[in-house]
């Protein structure tokens, strides 16, 4: 537990009387990229918002550890503080707020020179910086602004939402690259995803349906499991796997 | 020191806060006209400008002419305040943008100590065929106290006419605000937009009325207004656009957002009088989503520093 960058031991998750997440259990080793894969509904974005410490998801049971500290009962704002960091499947569009502003938010010690190196590696040019928030920017585009940001944390521990959706222009090798940069200096990530090549660039996964998780291993296994066995919903048959059953 | 040098001085250092001037009014080499009470500081024309006023005993009456194609390229700076707790200013102008001029003016009104106040403004707009006008607003109260803050503007547009007006009263104490906005655009393809932007706090009680009927043909409009309340604050927003011409097109935006106890209430009007007319509204009362203040506490900024971001974001 000490060792994990984060451990999710056994969380239970209650949102209007429907049990969204049921004992819930993953590590996250330093410097290590997990991924949690599933289809839509499976509960992927649900684990991070708890993750992340959104009070309505506050776990029912089970506890959230980070470098051996129990973070569950800490706020957002604490659990950022610590280095942890998630960047949302839709990030939200705020009015009237430049994305040089925006990223200046992400860490006191920002400069231009690293605004437009963040800005770089997620292919957007550093005349974006003048852009605003609100106005014509593409889904994509947004995406990678709050990529962007995410890399200026350098948290310790990046949850990244459906990283890729809406990102067409930019390469998977090219967006794991930056997950990889991300991941430096014992720092770790982990990524939600419903693509199956996503999570088999990382370094290990876990398989998530109906609120649980079903599936943990290699990620190469994962994926095969989830590409010949993954319907919309399924009954676990690990007889050819070499992944884990739960 | 001449009289009222010490006036001049904390009102136009005041006004430099805005951030659009970093020295004296004088040194911007732009007309200007310093009002403290019902005594002008200080004043200066250039080419292309007249301005006639004389002192009333609560205030001023104002003539501003914007001569023939004439495009100013300094704005015109008027600045109407008071250092004291209590009193009365009365503020009647009349500005005539003539035919193809160009202008835009910037209006500080500085009440930085005003405890029981009222800053009462009535103006008259002219603008003539192919002029092109704008008003900015901008208000500067004190942290604590009440002021009664009442303009009340009319605006006439001729053909090709543009007036942009923009009222911001986001620093210190709104007190009683009432503005009464009416745009008549008779001109073809004149074009109005008038945008307001409100932080109300404590008891504060805010009345925005623009109305603005189009009346030319292929005339437009934009009203758009942006509140924020909080604490047990107030707030009303009237935006009525009457699209009476054919060709006419208006769009009303209204955004206001609640925290605490306040209380809004927005009225979006659309009119069509015109069966070739189109306007359009949008509408929104409500809190701060929890995605956007949650979004920013995960990078590490506590709740009130979220929404802090958020509000001058959605008022700038």
């Amino acid at each position: 537990m000490k060792e994990s960058t984060l451990f999710v031991d056994d969380i239970s998750v209650v949102k209007e009387g429907v049990p969204i997440l049921q004992e819930v259990t993953i590590k996250v080793a330093p410097g290590e990229i997990a991924g949690v894969l599933g289809r839509n509904g499976a509960g992927k974005s649900s684990l991070a918002y708890a993750l992340m410490g959104v009070e309505r998801y506050a776990p029912l049971q089970g506890r959230i550890w980070m470098r051996g500290e129990d973070i569950t009962d800490l706020s957002i704002t604490e659990r950022a503080q610590r280095g942890l960091t998630l960047a949302w499947q839709h990030p939200a569009r705020y009015e009237g707020i430049s994305i040089r502003d925006y990223l200046r938010i992400s860490s006191k010690s920002v400069t231009e020179a690293s605004m437009e190196d963040a800005l770089g590696r997620v292919q957007l040019e550093p005349r974006y910086l003048e852009r605003m928030l609100d106005k014509n920017l593409s889904g994509g585009e947004r995406k990678r602004i709050e990529l962007a940001s995410i890399f200026l944390m350098q948290p310790r521990l990046a949850i990244l939402d459906e990283p890729d959706s809406g990102v067409d222009l930019i390469a998977l090798v090219e967006i794991m690259n930056l997950f990889r940069d991300l991941a430096e200096n014992g720092n770790s990530v982990l990524i939600i995803t419903h693509r199956e090549d996503v999570a088999a660039a990382c370094d290990r996964s876990y398989l998530m349906c109906g609120g649980r998780v079903v599936l943990e291993g290699s990620a190469e296994a994962v994926k095969r499991y989830f590409m010949s066995q993954c319907s919309p919903c399924m009954d676990i048959d690990l007889e050819n796997s070499q992944a884990e059953v739960r | 020191m001449p009289s009222g040098a010490k006036e001049y001085h904390e009102l136009v250092g005041i006004a430099r806060k805005s951030g659009d001037f970093s020295g004296g009014f004088e040194e911007e080499q732009g007309a200007y006209v310093v009002l403290h009470a019902n005594a002008v500081l200080a004043s200066h024309t250039i080419p292309g400008i007249e301005i006639t006023s004389s002192e009333t005993a609560e205030g001023l009456d104002a003539t501003i002419t914007v001569l023939e194609n004439c495009h100013l390229e300094k704005p015109v700076r008027l600045c109407f305040g008071h250092l004291g707790t209590e009193g009365v200013q009365r503020i009647n102008s009349t500005i005539h943008i003539e035919k193809g001029a160009r202008a835009t003016f910037l209006s500080y009104c500085i009440f930085p100590n005003a405890v029981e106040f009222l800053h009462a403004m009535e103006g008259n707009i002219t603008v003539e065929e192919g002029g092109e006008f704008t008003y900015n607003e901008i208000h500067v109260h004190g942290q604590e106290g009440r002021i009664d803050v009442r303009p009340k503007t009319k605006v006439l547009l001729k053909d090709r006419a543009l007036y942009r007006g923009d009222f911001t009263l986001v620093e210190g104490r709104v007190g009683n605000l009432d503005i009464h906005m009416e745009v008549v655009a008779q001109g073809e393809k004149s074009r109005v937009e008038l945008t307001s932007k409100v932080y109300g706090k404590y008891n504060d009680s805010c009345k925005v009325r623009d109305i603005i009927l189009l009346s030319g043909k292929d005339s437009s409009a934009l009203i758009k207004a942006r509140v924020v309340l909080k604490d047990q604050s107030s707030g009303s927003f009237v935006g009525l656009i009457d699209g009476a011409a054919p060709g006419a097109r208006g769009h009303v935006d209204c955004a206001e957002v609640v925290q605490g106890e306040a209380r809004a209430e927005a009225s979006p009007v659309v009119r069509a009088s015109h069966p070739e007319a189109e306007v359009t509204h949008e509408a929104a009362i409500g809190r701060i989503a929890n995605d956007k203040i949650e979004g920013l506490m995960a990078k590490g900024l506590d709740e009130d520093e979220a929404v802090d971001i958020i509000v001058s974001g959605l008022l700038r």
